[in-house]
C-alpha cells in the first residue's frame, strides 16, 4: 500500500472499515510474529521445555474426591499431634490448644486479668505455700498437653499432678507410692527431674529454662529464664549444682526470643493493654454500611455465652491452694466444654502425657550441585 | 542464560559497533519519539517483505523485535552483548513513549519480561526433572488450617483471603516491600501464608504466627473465645492496610480516599449517602469508604418487605418472584431504598437553614474490585439475642448496576426502565467465596465455600478440604458472600 498523507474524513464507511480492518490483522501478524520469536529463542537456549510436568508429580498433585478422605486423599481427623512453638515464651504447644495458651502468655482476654489479679492478691501473702500455688498453676495449664490421645496414658499420666490426686483424694504433700522417675523423664507438667538426666542434656534445657528446683516436687522449673518465681541467684546456683562451678553464667538475656511470657502481674498494665485506639478518622473499618440501616440492633460478635460448669470435682479442700486450682480448672474445663469448633474437642482435659526427647546431632552436608546456590 | 551468538555476527564486534548497534536500534527498531516512528513506518511501507527487515552483509535485523538473523547460519542468532544493548535501548523508547502519553501514565513501569534460566539454573532444572504445575485439576494452592482453640473465625477468613485472585497474584508476584521495622509485619505474614498454600505440601497449616500477630495489632480482637468471622475480616483488612504503609501504631492520618495500597486497590469502594430535605429538596451529599456491605434480613426485627418502588433490581438479575426466597438483590434493593428519616430524626438543611423531615438514600458510587456482602444474621436488640437463619438465594453472577449511584441519577430523571446494558460489564461479579454459620449465637462453626480454577468449588473446615459442588455452594445459608469483579480495567 503506497504511503500517502490520507485525510480520514473524507472517506466513507466501507474504506474506513477496511482501514480498520488492516491496522488489527496487522496487529495480529505482529504478535504472532513475536510469539514464534519467543519459542524460537526458548528452543535455541534450551529452556523451552523446561516446565513439562512428569506424570508422576501430576499424579501426585491429583485431586482426590472419595467419601471419607479429603483432596489429598487424607483420612479426616489426623491432625491430633500438631505441635508449634509460642512467638512469646518459645515453648512448644499444642496446636488445637495454642489460643487459650497465647492468650495467657500475652495476658490478654477476660480471664487472664482475673487471674493477674489473684496472683497479686496472693503474692501478697508470701509464704513458702506461695511458690507450690504457682507450680499447681502451671500444671493446671491445659496448654501443656502432647501428643497421642490414647487413653492407655491417661493411667500413666503424671502422679504428682493435683488433677489426679484429687481424684484419688491426696492430702497435700503426699505423693503417690507409684512414682517412677524414670517414667517421667520429661515431665512437663510439673517441671523436669533432674536427676535421671544427662550432662548434655541438663546443659540444652539450662540454656533455655529457668531450672530452679522446687523445694516441694523436686522438679526443675520449666519456665523462661527471666521467671518471676525465681531469682537469679536461686537459677545461678542450680547450675553450680548441677553443672559444676564453671557453669555459673546464665547467657545473655538477649538471647532471649521474646518477651517472657509470666510478666510481672501489673493490673493496671494489663486493663491499659486491653483497649484498642483505632484510627480517629473514618475508615473503612468504621463500616458505613452497617451503621447506615436503621437498625436499632447493634452488629456485635456472637459471643459465646459463660455456661455454668456442668462437672464436679471430687476435691478434698485444705488451704486455699487447693481452691484456687480448682477454681481455675473449672474455667479452663468450661471453656473447652463449650467451645464450639468441631477439632477443638476436650481432648486436653484427660490429662497430661509424658514425651521422650532425644537431641539431635547435626548431620553433616555431603557435597552437591547445590553448594553455590544460597 | 549467556547466549553464545555466532562467530560470523560476532565478526561485527569492531570499531564502535556498540553505539552503531545502539543508533540502529533507536532509528529503526524501537522508536520513541514521533519522529522517528513516522520514519520507521516510512521504512516499512517501502519494500515488499512481509516482515520489515535491514539488511547488513551477511546479516539482518528485524524491525519489529529487535531479532538478529544470519545468512550463514541460515537461523536466528542471540549474542549476550547484543542483546545487553538490544534491552536497554527497548527500556529507554518505552519509558519515552509512556511519558508521551501523558504524565499519568508514567507509572506504566518496566516492560514485562519474561523470566529466563540462566546457566546454571537450566543445569538445576535439568537434573532434577520433578515439577510442581499447577493444572485445572491439581491441589496446588488448597491447604486446611489448623483450629488453634476455637480459630475457625479465622481460618473461614483466610481461606477466603487466599482465594481473592488479585490478592494472590499480588503475593505470588512477591510484591510486598516491607517498610515497617519490626518483624511484625501483618502484610509478610499474608506473604508467608500464600507461600505455605503453594508449597504442595498437604498437612494442614499451622497459623499460630498469624494469630499472634493479630491478636497483637488488633487487640479487640484478643482473648481466646468464639468470634465473628466479619469482624475478624474488617480488623484484619485494617491491619494489613496499615502495614501496607509500613505503618505500625496507626498514628499516621491515612487518608482512605488517597490510598493505594494493595487492600484499598481490591476492597475498598465509595458509599454514597443521599440526604433529600423534603421541603426544598436540596441534596446533600457525602461519600463514604467501605469494606463491606452489611444487609438487612427478612426476620429482623426491622421490617424488610415492602420495598419502595421504583428501586428495581430484579429484572436485571432475572429473579422476579412474587414471594419465596429472599434474594440477595432484595437486600440490596432495600439496602438502597430511599429512607423516609421521620419527624424524630430531622436534619438540619443547608438550604433552608433550619431542622426538616428528609430521606436519606445509599447507593454506590464506587464499587470494589471484591465486593464482600456481609448478611447480618446475628440480632443483638435490646429485647433479644439470637441468630437469623432465614434462607437468602444468592447468584453466581451478580450485577450491581441497579445499585450503583448512577442509576439512580437515571432514574431520577425519569428513566424508570432502563434498558438493560449489555456489553457494559463494569458492574458485574462473580461468587468465588462464601463463609458460613452452623450452630447458635453462643457457639458454633464456621465454614467457607472456595472457588479454584473457575469452576470448581471446595469446602475448607478446618483442617479438612473436600470437594463441593455448585449446588452446595448455593444451597448454603451464606453469612459472607465474596464477589469478585469479572472485567478489570486498567484506571
Amino acid at each position: 500500500m503506497k504511503m500517502e498523507d490520507m485525510s480520514l474524513s473524507g472517506l466513507d464507511n466501507t474504506k474506513l472499515e477496511a482501514l480498520a480492518h488492516d491496522v488489527y490483522s496487522d496487529l495480529v501478524e505482529d504478535a504472532c510474529l513475536g510469539l514464534c520469536f519467543e519459542v524460537h529463542r526458548a528452543v535455541k537456549q534450551g529452556y523451552f521445555f523446561l516446565d513439562e510436568t512428569d506424570q508422576e508429580s501430576i499424579k501426585d498433585f491429583e485431586i482426590v474426591d472419595q467419601p471419607g478422605v479429603d483432596i489429598f486423599g487424607q483420612v479426616y481427623n489426623q491432625w491430633k499431634n500438631k505441635e508449634c512453638v509460642c512467638p512469646n515464651c518459645s515453648r512448644s504447644i499444642a496446636a488445637s490448644r495454642f489460643a487459650p495458651h497465647l492468650e495467657k502468655c500475652l495476658g490478654m482476654g477476660r480471664n487472664s486479668s482475673r487471674i493477674a489479679n489473684r496472683r497479686i492478691a496472693s503474692s501478697n501473702n508470701t509464704s513458702k505455700s506461695e511458690s507450690d500455688q504457682e507450680d499447681n498453676d502451671d500444671v493446671n495449664d491445659n496448654d501443656w498437653s502432647y501428643g497421642s490421645e490414647k487413653k492407655g496414658e491417661l493411667i500413666q499420666s503424671n502422679p504428682n499432678s493435683p488433677r489426679r490426686s484429687k481424684s484419688l483424694k491426696h492430702k497435700n504433700g503426699e505423693l503417690s507410692s507409684n512414682v517412677n522417675p524414670d517414667l517421667y523423664k520429661y515431665n512437663y507438667s510439673s517441671g523436669i527431674s533432674y536427676e535421671t538426666l544427662g550432662p548434655e542434656e541438663l546443659r540444652s534445657i539450662l540454656t533455655t529454662q529457668c531450672g530452679v528446683v522446687s523445694e516441694h516436687t523436686k522438679k526443675m522449673c520449666t519456665r523462661s529464664q527471666r521467671c518471676p518465681q525465681h531469682t537469679d541467684e536461686q537459677r545461678r546456683a542450680v547450675r553450680v549444682f548441677l553443672l559444676g562451678p564453671s557453669a555459673s553464667t546464665l547467657p545473655d538475656s538477649d538471647t532471649m526470643l521474646e518477651n517472657d511470657g509470666y510478666d510481672a502481674p501489673d493490673g493496671q498494665l494489663i486493663m491499659s493493654r486491653l483497649q484498642w485506639d483505632g484510627s480517629s478518622d473514618i475508615s473503612p473499618s468504621d463500616s458505613a454500611s452497617s451503621k447506615a440501616s436503621t437498625n436499632n440492633s447493634e452488629s456485635k460478635r456472637p459471643k459465646k455465652k459463660k455456661k455454668p460448669s456442668t462437672l464436679t470435682l471430687t476435691t478434698t479442700g485444705s488451704g486455699g491452694e487447693r481452691d484456687k486450682g480448682q477454681e481455675r480448672e473449672r474455667g479452663d474445663r468450661d471453656r473447652v466444654v463449650c467451645g464450639g469448633s468441631g477439632s477443638s474437642s476436650s481432648q486436653n482435659a484427660l490429662g497430661l502425657s509424658s514425651r521422650k526427647k532425644r537431641p539431635k546431632l547435626p548431620v553433616p552436608l555431603a557435597p552437591s550441585i547445590y553448594d553455590d546456590l544460597n | 542464560m549467556s547466549p553464545a551468538g555466532c562467530s560470523h555476527v560476532s565478526g561485527f564486534k569492531v570499531d564502535n559497533w556498540k553505539q552503531n548497534l545502539r543508533l540502529i536500534y533507536q532509528c529503526f527498531v524501537w522508536s520513541g519519539s514521533v519522529e522517528t516512528r513516522k520514519r520507521k513506518v516510512t521504512l516499512n511501507s517501502m519494500h515488499q517483505s512481509p516482515v520489515p527487515v535491514l539488511f547488513f552483509s551477511h546479516s539482518a535485523i528485524d524491525l519489529l523485535y529487535g531479532g538478529i538473523y544470519c545468512f550463514v547460519c541460515q537461523d536466528y542468532i542471540y549474542d549476550k552483548e547484543m542483546e545487553q544493548i538490544a534491552k536497554e535501548e527497548q527500556r529507554k523508547a518505552w519509558k519515552l513513549q509512556g511519558r508521551n502519553i501523558s504524565d499519568y501514565y508514567q507509572c506504566i513501569g518496566e516492560k514485562y519480561s519474561m523470566w529466563e534460566p540462566t546457566k546454571r539454573e537450566l543445569e538445576l532444572l535439568r537434573h532434577n526433572p520433578k515439577r510442581r504445575k499447577i493444572t485445572a485439576n491439581c491441589t496446588i494452592g488448597l491447604r486446611g488450617l489448623i483450629n488453634l482453640g476455637n480459630t475457625c473465625f479465622m481460618n473461614c477468613i483466610v481461606q477466603a483471603l487466599t482465594h481473592t485472585p488479585l490478592l494472590r497474584d499480588f503475593f505470588l508476584s512477591d510484591r510486598h516491600k516491607c517498610e515497617m521495622q519490626s518483624n511484625s509485619c501483618l502484610v509478610c505474614e499474608m506473604s508467608q501464608l500464600f507461600q505455605e498454600f503453594y508449597s504442595g505440601h498437604r498437612s494442614p497449616h499451622i497459623p499460630f504466627r498469624l494469630l499472634h500477630l493479630v491478636w497483637t495489632h488488633a487487640r479487640h480482637l484478643a482473648g481466646y473465645e468464639q468470634q465473628d468471622a466479619h469482624e475478624f475480616l474488617i480488623a484484619a483488612l485494617d491491619v494489613l492496610h496499615r502495614h501496607c504503609k509500613g505503618d505500625d501504631n496507626g498514628k499516621k492520618a491515612n487518608n482512605p480516599n488517597h490510598c493505594s495500597c494493595i487492600i484499598d486497590q481490591i476492597f475498598t469502594g465509595g458509599l454514597q449517602s443521599d440526604v433529600t430535605c423534603q421541603v426544598c429538596h436540596g441534596v446533600s451529599t457525602t461519600i463514604d469508604p467501605f469494606w463491606d456491605i452489611s444487609l438487612d434480613l427478612p426476620g429482623s426485627s426491622t421490617p424488610f418487605w415492602p420495598l419502595s418502588p421504583g428501586s428495581d433490581g430484579s429484572v436485571v438479575n432475572g429473579d422476579s418472584h412474587p414471594s419465596g426466597a429472599t434474594t440477595l438483590t432484595d437486600c440490596l434493593r432495600r439496602f438502597t431504598r430511599p429512607e423516609h428519616l421521620g419527624s424524630s430524626a430531622k436534619i438540619k438543611c443547608s438550604g433552608c437553614h433550619s431542622y426538616q423531615e428528609s430521606t436519606k438514600q445509599l447507593t454506590m458510587k464506587r464499587l470494589p474490585i471484591v465486593a464482600c456482602f456481609h448478611l447480618k444474621r446475628f440480632e443483638h436488640s435490646a429485647k433479644l439475642r439470637r441468630k437469623i437463619t432465614t434462607y437468602v438465594s444468592f447468584p453466581l453472577e451478580l450485577d450491581m448496576t441497579p445499585f450503583m449511584a448512577s442509576s439512580k441519577e437515571s432514574r431520577m430523571n425519569g428513566q424508570y426502565q432502563q434498558p438493560v446494558d449489555s456489553l457494559n460489564n463494569d458492574n458485574k461479579y462473580s461468587l468465588f467465596a462464601v463463609v458460613n454459620h452452623q450452630g447458635t449465637l453462643e457457639s458454633g462453626h464456621y465454614t467457607t465455600f472456595i472457588r479454584q480454577h473457575k469452576d470448581q468449588w471446595f469446602k475448607c473446615d478446618d483442617a479438612i478440604i473436600t470437594k463441593a459442588s455448585i449446588k452446595d455452594v448455593l444451597d448454603s445459608e451464606g453469612y459472607l458472600l465474596f464477589y469478585h469483579k469479572q472485567f478489570l480495567e486498567y484506571e
